[in-house]
């Protein structure tokens, strides 16, 4: 059976600077790491998941938490959405009317974000252990 | 779209959180495309089974 990787020129090993290169790429917009490594399916995958789930989260109008959160609960709530790079930083930029947390669907938005933010970590870490060796 | 995303019901949300979830699961855990989307197949079936499973028992607490 054919498998993603097989389809793909195969990679060398990265070095130390290639494999910050790729774990930056992968963190600043979902997804790019992989596309580097030229994994398209995964990375499009890791694109659509992290961007969906915090378009869904703007759209309900969740909590995007900054890095001056006045509890621990907060400053958890800003390194889980901080984990979407461009995402979060454009929710940033356009929200205006700040969050609606007086529904149940605002709330659900604070969680998609943070899920965003968290799916696009465990993209992170996997693209950095292709970028490594320790991955196929 | 965006406006069936801003009226989404909760059960709406779970299923729309189960699916994404379950996709990046795959993307992560499996090598092959086939096995990825067994996978994230099975993720978002157990997802749904096991949020309604919760919802249901807590439902006596609601009344």
């Amino acid at each position: 059976m054919a498998t993603e990787d097989s389809l793909s020129t195969p990679r060398t090993r990265q070095n130390p600077a290639g494999s910050a290169l790729i774990v930056v790429a992968a963190w600043i917009l979902p997804g790019l790491g992989h596309l580097l490594l030229r994994r398209w399916a995964r990375g499009l995958g890791f694109f659509l998941a992290s961007g969906g789930l915090a378009l869904a989260g703007f759209v309900l109008r969740g909590e995007i938490f900054s890095l001056h959160s006045d509890d621990s609960f907060g400053a958890l709530g800003f390194i889980a959405d901080l984990g979407s790079g461009l995402f979060y930083f454009v929710a940033r930029i356009l929200e205006t009317a700040g969050p609606d947390i007086s529904h149940a669907s605002g709330d659900y938005g604070t969680r998609f974000l943070a899920a965003s933010g968290i799916v696009n970590l465990l993209g992170v870490i996997d693209a950095f252990g292709i970028a490594r060796g320790r991955r196929s | 779209m965006l406006v069936a995303l801003m009226h989404m019901s909760h059960f709406g949300a779970m299923v729309f959180f189960a699916l994404l979830v379950s996709v990046a699961f795959a993307c992560a855990g499996r090598r092959s495309i086939l096995t990825r989307i067994k996978y994230a197949l099975w993720c978002f079936l157990l997802f749904l089974a096991i949020g309604v499973g919760i919802a249901w028992l807590m439902y006596p607490l609601s009344r």
